[in-house]
């Protein structure tokens, strides 16, 4: 029969090809991306985002970097909570990424301030030394075409006024770029209902203990010392070579980040290492 | 039993009698020598 | 049976680019890795990682790979169905194409201009030039089928036809999108949607790009190499329609624990799993085809690269339905295990059953002997140890990363820094870059042998093609 029929193995091989594609592929179709996975705080790009997402896809940072936080407690410690199907109906096309060479960044909106994008973009190295991450300086360079933008917010059907195309006038694609990023992952408020809150009394478990300071400072060149500087004279963030704030405070200012004052929450690193750090800003100097 | 659970193993059974199907056909004793015949050729020198 | 007259010098144009093409992908990968491990090699804005890795990628996978196919289709279907091509014009327009096709998608990479989608970045005018280049190919191919002189049809045209229509129906799909201008568009899936059409694409690349047209490479060449058939061609069947029909459905085990919905993620493992029967069912057919034959494995180099490889595509289909599991993929995706795995797919089994095949194959095209063996045998060892130290050091690394991302401390913190773990890697890359540079060498060895080949046979008047 068809092992004498070219044209019948061809029909029959593509019917064989079909049922899985219909089945895995165009089913689910019914279900995503409909009022079933709606979450209605989450809003399509403005202009600028827009286009620092093109720019993103441009650059090709899809192939290092996820954009998907798996339900994993590992994963949801170090990046946010979990991915919603839901947070991701505007993204034409999806940029999930399949390799981590840097971190997930479905999450990174609001983690740090634009100050910080806009060093570590431009260089790296100047913020994580051993990251393998190229320069993208030269985004500050392109300066953006409103035109262009307005022309591809119509394509994709994204609302937007006038004043945010005439807003675009001299703005550059690195500024779009962190844009873009800032937005990622923080329509919904996740870091709110993720926060946790310190109870009870704080006392600095090993005061002036020399083995936390040092355990300290490694600490801190890992973590603070890019906003910080390596000399805690300030950099993005404020200078921290005169103590001020007691242990307890200070404990709990690294522990909940400040909101909207682009200090990260570092709850993350726990609490043992927490008061190495703490240890380390505020008795370094002392004999 | 739903309809979606009669359909699901309708479907899934049909493509088990499909498969078995393949498998005997192709291994009926009498089809042997024509279904091995092809293999045959790849010697012809060409 | 009188044999025709086959047309030969499209056959040995098509290998010659394809090895350009593939020289291409193989050093702009030893670029990349080493760019892991040195950030200032990175040149901005052409010649950064996120630009030429999609280059590399493809010039391997469209350039090396589906230029072979296409030389390998065109030799084998004249063989096969003892006729000439049904269009010697049509394949010519093809080679051209071909070559525009190739060299626009490198140009407008690098510039670029691409989509983001893995292993389809090109933007919309480059894939209207592979549906033109594709369709032309298929007609030829099928069109020759039909006028065919050799009523069965052998197990490697089964192959051919599957992948024709497969790689049709996956690209078809997957591109469409919506331009904004002539170098821009936007995909017409979103989100969770378009990640699932992406994958369902991506991983049926592999079935219909680095499955089955090696697959039909090999099923031709082991018998021809070896002077035995192979061991069943009735089992060889039941492999066909179980691999095409099951292949579709595992697209989502690239997407495990992300918003696709659960059933499709449960269907795609399970189906990846029972993936393994046809998949062996094609390397047990290759091990017993060489029954009483083994010691040919000493004696004729085409065999140690068509066992090797299908052993490489017996480990490739082991390995992959593992990482299709719910539970190690948690532990091992976004890691460099996976580029250590997709490397031994591509190097060890693709890439060897394709140096076979062309070893066997041009000389006879230039009617004379291969220039060296013992250089052969070279590239043989120099690849598969480079291969070898790609993916072993990959996956160490993998298990490395995984396990410090994954390490939590005893009061509910996370045990290392993301950077803590990227810094653990460098050794690992290093070793990965020098298993690049040995394969590179092989290459090199390979094409040395393969250009004093034609070079020997230019003196007796056999018709020089248009680049030999």
């Amino acid at each position: 029969m068809w092992e004498k029929k070219p044209v019948i193995l061809l029909i029959l091989a593509t019917a064989a090809i079909l049922v899985g594609t219909c089945i895995t592929m165009v089913l689910p179709f019914v279900w995503v991306n409909t009022e079933a996975d709606r979450i209605t705080s989450v809003t399509p790009y403005t202009p600028l985002q827009q286009d620092g997402r093109d720019v993103y896809i441009r650059e090709g940072c899809n192939n290092c970097h996820s954009q998907t936080v798996r339900p994993l407690v590992a994963e949801v410690l170090r990046y946010g909570d979990y991915s919603k199907s839901g947070e991701f109906v505007y993204d034409r096309p999806f940029l999930w990424g399949s390799r981590r060479t840097g971190p997930d960044l479905a999450r990174i909106g609001g983690k740090y301030p634009d100050a910080w994008h806009y060093k570590h973009m431009a260089d790296p190295q100047s913020m994580v030394p051993r990251s393998n991450m190229p320069d993208y300086d030269f985004l500050t360079e392109a300066e953006i075409d409103p035109e262009y933008s307005r022309k591809k917010m119509e394509t994709l059907g994204f609302p937007f006024t006038e004043a945010q195309i005439s807003s675009l006038e001299g703005k550059t694609e690195m500024d779009a770029m962190v844009a873009y990023l800032q937005k990622l992952g923080s329509d919904i408020p996740w870091r709110q209902s993720a926060k946790t809150e310190v109870v009870g009394e704080l006392a600095n478990p090993s005061p002036k203990d020399k083995a936390a300071i040092r355990a300290g400072q490694l600490l801190y060149a890992d973590n603070c010392a890019m906003c910080h500087a390596e000399d805690l004279t300030g950099d993005i963030g404020p200078a921290l070579d005169e103590p001020y704030l007691d242990d307890a405070d200070l404990f709990r200012l690294i522990h909940d980040g400040i909101e909207d004052g682009g200090m990260p929450s570092f709850a993350a690193l726990g609490s043992a290492r927490l008061w190495q750090l703490v240890n380390f800003i505020n008795y370094r100097k002392q004999p | 039993m739903d309809w979606a659970s009669i359909l699901y193993l309708g479907t899934s059974f049909g493509l088990f009698v499909i498969f078995a199907l393949i498998l005997l056909r192709t291994w009926r004793p009498g089809n042997r020598d024509k279904m091995e015949k092809a293999k045959f050729r790849m010697l012809d020198e060409d | 049976m009188e044999n025709p007259t086959y047309d030969t010098t499209i056959v040995r144009s098509f290998v010659n680019w394809s090895i350009l093409w593939g020289l291409v992908a193989i050093l702009v990968g030893v670029l990349i890795s080493f760019q892991m491990v040195n950030p200032d090699l990175n040149i901005a804005p052409w010649f950064t990682y996120g630009r030429l890795r999609p280059l590399h990628t493809n010039a391997g996978i469209y350039g090396w790979g589906i230029g072979s196919f296409m030389a390998l289709y065109l030799y084998m279907v004249q063989r096969l169905c003892r006729t000439g091509l049904w269009s010697p014009t049509l394949a010519k327009v093809q080679l051209y194409l071909f070559n525009a096709t190739i060299i626009t998608a490198a140009v407008t990479l690098v510039l670029g201009f691409q989509t983001s989608k893995e292993y389809h970045e090109m933007e919309w005018p480059v894939d209207l030039m592979i549906v033109v280049l594709w369709v032309i190919f298929s007609v030829n191919i099928i069109m020759t089928i039909i006028k065919r002189r050799e009523e069965q049809m052998y197990v490697s045209l089964w192959y051919m036809l599957a992948s024709l229509v497969g790689v049709a129906i996956l690209f078809l799909v997957n591109s469409a999108a919506v331009p904004v201008s002539l170098f821009k568009s936007y995909s017409a899936f979103a989100g969770t949607n378009d990640a699932n059409v992406q994958w369902w694409f991506g991983h049926n690349a592999v079935a219909m790009v680095l499955t089955a047209p090696p697959l039909a490479i090999f099923y031709y060449f082991l018998p021809k190499s070896t002077g035995v058939p192979i061991y069943s061609h009735r089992l060889s069947i039941v492999a066909f329609w179980s691999l095409i029909f099951m292949y579709l459905w595992t697209g989502a085990h690239h997407l495990l624990w992300t918003p696709v919905p659960d059933w499709v993620q449960t269907l795609a493992m399970g189906f990846s799993v029972m993936l393994i029967a046809p998949s062996w069912g094609s390397v047990f057919n290759g091990y017993l085809s060489m029954n009483g034959q083994w010691h040919q494995m000493k004696e004729n180099y085409l065999v140690k690269f068509l066992i090797l490889g299908i052993t490489f595509y017996g480990l490739q289909t082991l390995q992959g339905p593992l990482q299709a599991i719910r539970s190690f993929s948690a532990f091992i995706h976004y890691t460099d295990w996976v580029p250590g795995h997709v490397h031994m797919g591509t190097l060890g089994w693709v890439s060897l059953v394709i140096f076979a095949a062309i070893y066997y194959l041009y000389p006879r095209l230039c009617g004379t002997e291969l220039h060296s063996i013992p250089l052969a045998n070279l590239h043989f060892w120099l690849v598969l140890v480079g291969q070898l130290i790609y993916s072993v050091s990959m996956w160490i690394a993998g298990v490395l990363q995984a396990s410090m991302w994954h390490a939590i401390n005893p009061d509910g913190s996370l045990s290392f820094t993301f950077m803590e773990t990227v810094v653990r890697l460098y050794p690992y890359w290093w070793i990965r870059a020098l298993g690049g540079v040995l394969y590179l060498v092989g290459v090199l060895i390979f094409i040395y042998n393969i250009y004093k080949t034609a070079a020997k046979a230019q003196p007796q008047s056999v018709p020089a093609t248009e680049n030999a």
